[in-house]
C-alpha cells in the first residue's frame, strides 16, 4: 500500500480560510494572497463512482474510481480512488496517497474506525 | 415592472437531424414560433439564444446573429447565451426580462445544439467543459459520474432502489413514446434497465439522457398587447435564475442541489403560490437519479420520498404529481442549449390544453433546468388563461 501523504491544499494569507485550489484570490473574504499549505491527507469517504467511459483526457484509464472525501480539515475534495471498488463504504475511513498537478489520490486507511 | 406572456412556441423534432446545419434548425424553430404568435418579424426588438457547444461541434459561433438574420429580423440585439444545461432556461429569463423592464414590447428566446455528428470523444470532451477543469475534470469525473456520486449518497440515506430509479426511466420512457417530439420513447422492464451496460456505478446507459439535435423557441410579449394575439396568453408569473457552486468542493449535499432549491423558493414567492399548487412539473431529468432529486429540490415531492412517488405511480402523467408528461430529457431527448426552451414548450402546450400527454385540468405548471455540477438553474413558473 502506498505511503499516506498530507494534502497541498491552500490558505489565505488575511482570514485563514482553507480551499482545495487553485483559485487567485481568497473565496471567504476577498484577500489576494492564498499560500500552499500542507493539512492532513486523512479524511472520510462522502460518496464514490466508477467510470467506465472516459472522457478523451483519460481515454485508456478506464475503468476508473472517483471519489469525493471529506478531509479531516473540513474540505471536500474529488480525486482519483485506487485500490478495490467492492472494499469502499460510505464513511470509510480514507488516506491521500498521491497528489499532482491534475488531481489526488485516495486509498482506504489502514485502520478503520467507526 | 411588467407582466410578459409567452405568445407562441416553436421546436424541431429532437433527435438526429443530419441534414440541417445548427442555424437552420434554430430558424425554424423561431420561425413556427412567430407563425405560433401571429407576431411580425419587424415586431421583434430582441433575440436571446441559449447554445452550449456550437464552437467545437459544429465550428460555427455567432449563432444569435446568424439565426436572427436567417430569420429576417430587424437589426435588433441579438445575444447567444451560455449556461451549460441551463443555456435555454437562461436565454428565457433574459427575453422576460427585456420586456419586463420595458427595454421591448417583444422578443424571442430560442435554444439549439447539434450534437449527433460529432463524434463520442469529441462530444464527450465538450460536455466535460461544463466541469471545472482544474479541480473535478482532474479527477476523470463526468456528469454521469456526477450523478453516480450522487445516487449513492440518496440511496445509503433515504433507501432508494434500483427499482425505484427505474421507474422514473419506465415513465419518462413511456411518456416520450407518446411525444412526437421525443427522440426515444420506449416501453422498458426493469430487467431491461438493470441488465442495461454500467455508465459509471451505479449509472447505467437507461439512466443516461441521449445526445440530441434540436431547437425550440419562445416568443415573448408584453401582457398588455396580449389582446391582438391569436393564442390566449400563458402568463409568466415568475422566471429565477440562480447561481450553486461551480466544484464539488463547494457542494455539501451531494445530494441536493441549492440552485435548484433557492430558485424554487425564490419562483414561488414571486409568484405568489406553494408548490402545492402547481400542476405538473417539467425537469431536468438528465439522468434518473436527478428527477428523483429535481423534485425533492423544487419542494414538489417531500425530501427522501422521490424514488417512492415515482414507483407509487405518482409522478405519472395521470398521478397527483406529474412529473415530465413530456418524456423528460430522459426519452424526449437533450439537445444542451435547447433543452430548457423545450421545457417551456411542453409546459405551453400543457397550459393550452393541447399536449399529446395532457395532465386533466393544468392551470399552473413549471420548468426547471439545471447547468454544470448544478452552477446554473432556472425555474420558470408558468399560468394557464385561468390561471
Amino acid at each position: 500500500m502506498p505511503e499516506r501523504i498530507d494534502f497541498v491544499a491552500l490558505r489565505c494569507s488575511s482570514c485563514g480560510a482553507l480551499d482545495i485550489g487553485p483559485t487567485p484570490i481568497c473565496r471567504s473574504c476577498g484577500a489576494e494572497q492564498m499560500d500552499e499549505t500542507r493539512v492532513s491527507g486523512g479524511g472520510r469517504l462522502a460518496s464514490w463512482t466508477v467510470i467506465r467511459r472516459a472522457p478523451t483526457r483519460f481515454k485508456g484509464q478506464d475503468p476508473y474510481t472517483v471519489v469525493v472525501v471529506d478531509l479531516d480539515c473540513g474540505l471536500r475534495v474529488t480525486g482519483r480512488g485506487i485500490g478495490e471498488i467492492e472494499s469502499l463504504f460510505a464513511g470509510a475511513a480514507m488516506c491521500c496517497v498521491g497528489q499532482n498537478e491534475e488531481t489526488a489520490f485516495f486509498d482506504l486507511a489502514k485502520e478503520q474506525q467507526p | 415592472m411588467r407582466d410578459v406572456v409567452i405568445a407562441g412556441i416553436g421546436s424541431t423534432v429532437f433527435g438526429k437531424h443530419p441534414d440541417s446545419d445548427i442555424q437552420t434548425l434554430a430558424i425554424r424553430a423561431a420561425s413556427a414560433a412567430l407563425a405560433d404568435a401571429g407576431v411580425a418579424r419587424s415586431e421583434v426588438g430582441a433575440l436571446y439564444l441559449g447554445n452550449f457547444v456550437s464552437g467545437p461541434l459544429t465550428g460555427q459561433e455567432v449563432l444569435a446573429g446568424l439565426v436572427a438574420d436567417g430569420l429576417g429580423l430587424p437589426q435588433i440585439p441579438c445575444t447567444k447565451v451560455e449556461g451549460a444545461c441551463a443555456s435555454g432556461g437562461i436565454a428565457f429569463r433574459h427575453a422576460y426580462l427585456a420586456i419586463a423592464s420595458g427595454v421591448c414590447d417583444v422578443a424571442i428566446a430560442a435554444g439549439v445544439e447539434k450534437m449527433t455528428a460529432a463524434g463520442t470523444a469529441s462530444m464527450t470532451a465538450a460536455l466535460n467543459c461544463a466541469l471545472d477543469n482544474r479541480s473535478d475534470g482532474g479527477s476523470g469525473l463526468t456528469f454521469p459520474g456526477l450523478f453516480g456520486l450522487a445516487w449513492r449518497v440518496h440511496e445509503q440515506r433515504y433507501g432508494t432502489s434500483r427499482e425505484q430509479v427505474s421507474a422514473v426511466v419506465k415513465k419518462n420512457k413511456a411518456n416520450g413514446l407518446r411525444n412526437p417530439l421525443a427522440q426515444m420513447g420506449a416501453s422498458l422492464t426493469n430487467e431491461q434497465i438493470a441488465l442495461s451496460a454500467l455508465i459509471c456505478d451505479p449509472l447505467r446507459l437507461f439512466d443516461c439522457c441521449p445526445a440530441s439535435d434540436g431547437a425550440a423557441a419562445v416568443v415573448l410579449v408584453a401582457a398588455d398587447r396580449a389582446r391582438s394575439l391569436k393564442r390566449p396568453p400563458i402568463r409568466v408569473l415568475a422566471s429565477v435564475q440562480t447561481r450553486g457552486s461551480a466544484r464539488i468542493a463547494g457542494h455539501l449535499d451531494l445530494c441536493c442541489f441549492d440552485a435548484t432549491v433557492s430558485a424554487a423558493r425564490l419562483a414561488y414567492t414571486k409568484a405568489g403560490i406553494d408548490p402545492s399548487d402547481v400542476d405538473f412539473v417539467e425537469l431536468h431529468d438528465c439522468f434518473s437519479i436527478a428527477e428523483i432529486i429535481d423534485a425533492e429540490d423544487l419542494g414538489y415531492i417531500p425530501r427522501g420520498e422521490g424514488g417512492i412517488f415515482a414507483a407509487a405511480g405518482r409522478t405519472a402523467v395521470g398521478g397527483d404529481r406529474p412529473i415530465n408528461p413530456s418524456g423528460g430529457l430522459l426519452s424526449k431527448g437533450h439537445p444542451v442549449g435547447a433543452t430548457g426552451i423545450g421545457q417551456i414548450f411542453e409546459a405551453v402546450l400543457q397550459l393550452r390544453d393541447q399536449h399529446p400527454n395532457q395532465v386533466a385540468g393544468a392551470r399552473i405548471g413549471l420548468t426547471h433546468n439545471l447547468g454544470g455540477t448544478g452552477v446554473a438553474c432556472t425555474v420558470n413558473i408558468l399560468g394557464g388563461p385561468d390561471a
